[in-house]
């Protein structure tokens, strides 16, 4: 006898296998489409940090597309943000304690997810509200650096992973700048969602190339800054974007947070003294010889 | 709205006779988000036509089998599967594009054409009617989208799926774009004149005051 379609043991059973076959249908299609998902995503970002690091769509295909491009010319490196140190052992022990096993980093480690993590899995740290300029509240405790070496190994540019807040949402792009630590190379959003035509101009490759060659550091504070009504020949000054005053102080603030003590400020200290101690030393050898 | 209504019928009478924005006004939300391009209409529009499709075509399939007290919870289900399916295809195979959409793929589980038909048509009809009732609606919701995409993309920012139609002032050209129509209220008067010129066009579908 067939069950009346309205009883409750029906009922039961309708829920059941819908849910079981959706749930499959749902996952299946999850499991199969996720590794093209995920080189999707790798390779948008750093066709990202190509573009950030001067590389035209043009030249990155004649040299063979993004990943060829990127893997010969980029290094990647974690550092501990608070230290400025090295820190792919740490992070690479943090990640597989967090997943559960081992965890291929350089595939595998997204920022993002990790600064919201649980504090203590050690992957993220809360951010006190006074410091927390760019309202992410929680910030990874590793982050990747990239960098461009010349033919001769020595680095010819720094990309860094930076985020904030706008008005609608979090930007998420590449500050690139010169080994001084001083210029700016170039900056972009690989993920923002703000107005169309107002905050959404942050993407506008007239706008982003306001960027190119302005300075960060002023007696050791960030002060490179989005401005209104900006002076021609500021070297501190982007002019902001026209209606979207929030999006543009949301930039100002991220690269405000990025760049100091709670970014990625202790790696360029780290990295400066590092130079000029091997300045010290290389000269040092000269004398030696004499 | 009889199950022998042929499919041509089933197709072409959501377009312009029966449109389920400018008639029924419904899905109005999707499409004022994503019509600031024509690209992202054109995607938006195939996603919610599969979906429609697909979703009714299967409620329509297990129509016999569903019990009246948990219909809608199915029939979202059953929704939310497809739309789900579609994300990640658009996520697997057109990367750039999906993130310009962003959340509205997911929010098609939201739009009531989806639900509305699954519960108004396909609960009563065969499949195959059921699918392409589905595939007409979202004809229908595609052509508004398209339309205002087209204003919007034109006025907003002067090109066409990203060719430059009318040069920028700021890159040398002489247009100066309007900014209204890159903000979402100017879809509501796109919409609103579409209303008005279909309703000239064809008197019957005008409310009693």
């Amino acid at each position: 006898m067939p069950l009346n379609k309205d009883s409750l043991p029906n009922t039961f059973l309708v829920a059941t296998v819908l849910c079981l076959l959706c749930a499959f249908v749902v996952s299946a299609a999850s499991v199969t489409l996720r590794p093209l998902q995920l080189a999707n995503a790798q390779k948008d970002r750093r066709s990202n940090i190509l573009q950030v690091s001067g590389f035209t769509p043009e030249a990155i295909e004649e040299d063979g597309g993004v990943k060829k491009v990127f893997e010969s010319r980029f290094e990647v490196r974690i550092v501990d943000l608070d230290t400025g140190n090295d820190a792919q052992a740490e992070c690479q022990a943090a990640m597989d304690k967090a997943k559960d096993r081992v965890v291929n980093l350089s595939e595998e480690y997204d920022q993002l997810w990790a600064s919201k993590t649980n504090p203590n899995k050690g992957l993220s740290e809360k951010l006190e509200k006074k410091a927390d300029v760019c309202g992410i509240k929680s910030r990874e405790k590793f982050s990747e650096v990239f960098i461009m070496n010349s033919v001769d190994g020595k680095p010819e540019l720094y990309v860094f992973p930076v985020r904030g807040n706008g008005l609608w949402s979090l930007m998420q792009g590449y500050l690139a700048v010169k080994p001084d630590f001083q210029t700016v190379v170039g900056l972009t959003f690989y993920q923002q969602a703000e107005t169309p035509g107002l905050g959404g101009e942050v993407q506008n490759p007239d706008w982003k190339a306001l960027w190119i060659d302005k300075k960060i550091y002023e007696d050791g504070a960030v002060k490179l800054a989005v401005i209104k009504g900006n002076k021609p020949g500021n070297d501190y000054g982007v002019d902001a974007l026209s209606g979207a005053t929030i999006t543009s102080n949301g930039v100002t603030n991220m690269i405000d947070f990025w760049m100091g003590d709670k970014g990625f400020g202790p790696y360029i200290k780290q990295m400066q003294n590092q130079d000029s101690s091997e300045a010290k030393t290389s000269l040092a050898g000269g004398n030696n010889v004499k | 709205m009889s199950s022998k209504s042929s499919a041509k019928d089933l197709v072409l009478d959501p377009i312009f006779n029966n449109n389920p924005i400018a008639l029924q006004i419904l899905g109005i939300c999707s499409a004022l988000a994503v019509t600031t391009k024509l690209s992202t209409s054109l995607t938006m529009s195939f996603a919610v036509i599969a979906v429609t499709a697909c979703s009714s075509a299967a409620v329509a399939l297990i129509r016999n089998k569903i019990p009246s007290s948990i219909r809608i919870i199915v029939q979202m289900t059953i929704i939310a599967s497809f739309v789900i399916l579609v994300d990640q295809i658009l996520k697997a195979f057109a990367f750039s594009l999906s993130k310009e959409l962003s959340v509205f793929v997911g929010l098609i589980i939201t739009n009531c054409i989806v639900m509305g038909r699954a519960e108004g048509f396909a609960m009563k009809n065969s499949v195959s009617d059921s699918f392409f009732d589905g595939i007409g609606n979202g004809l229908g919701y595609s052509i508004i989208l398209m339309v205002v995409g087209f204003f919007r993309e034109l006025f907003g920012s002067g090109t066409l799926f990203g060719f430059t139609v009318f040069a920028k002032q700021s890159a040398g050209g002489w247009y100066e774009p309007n900014g209204l129509m890159l903000l979402s209220p100017s879809a509501f008067f796109i919409i609103g004149i579409f209303i008005w010129v279909l309703r000239t066009w064809k008197p019957e579908q005008v409310e009693e005051a």
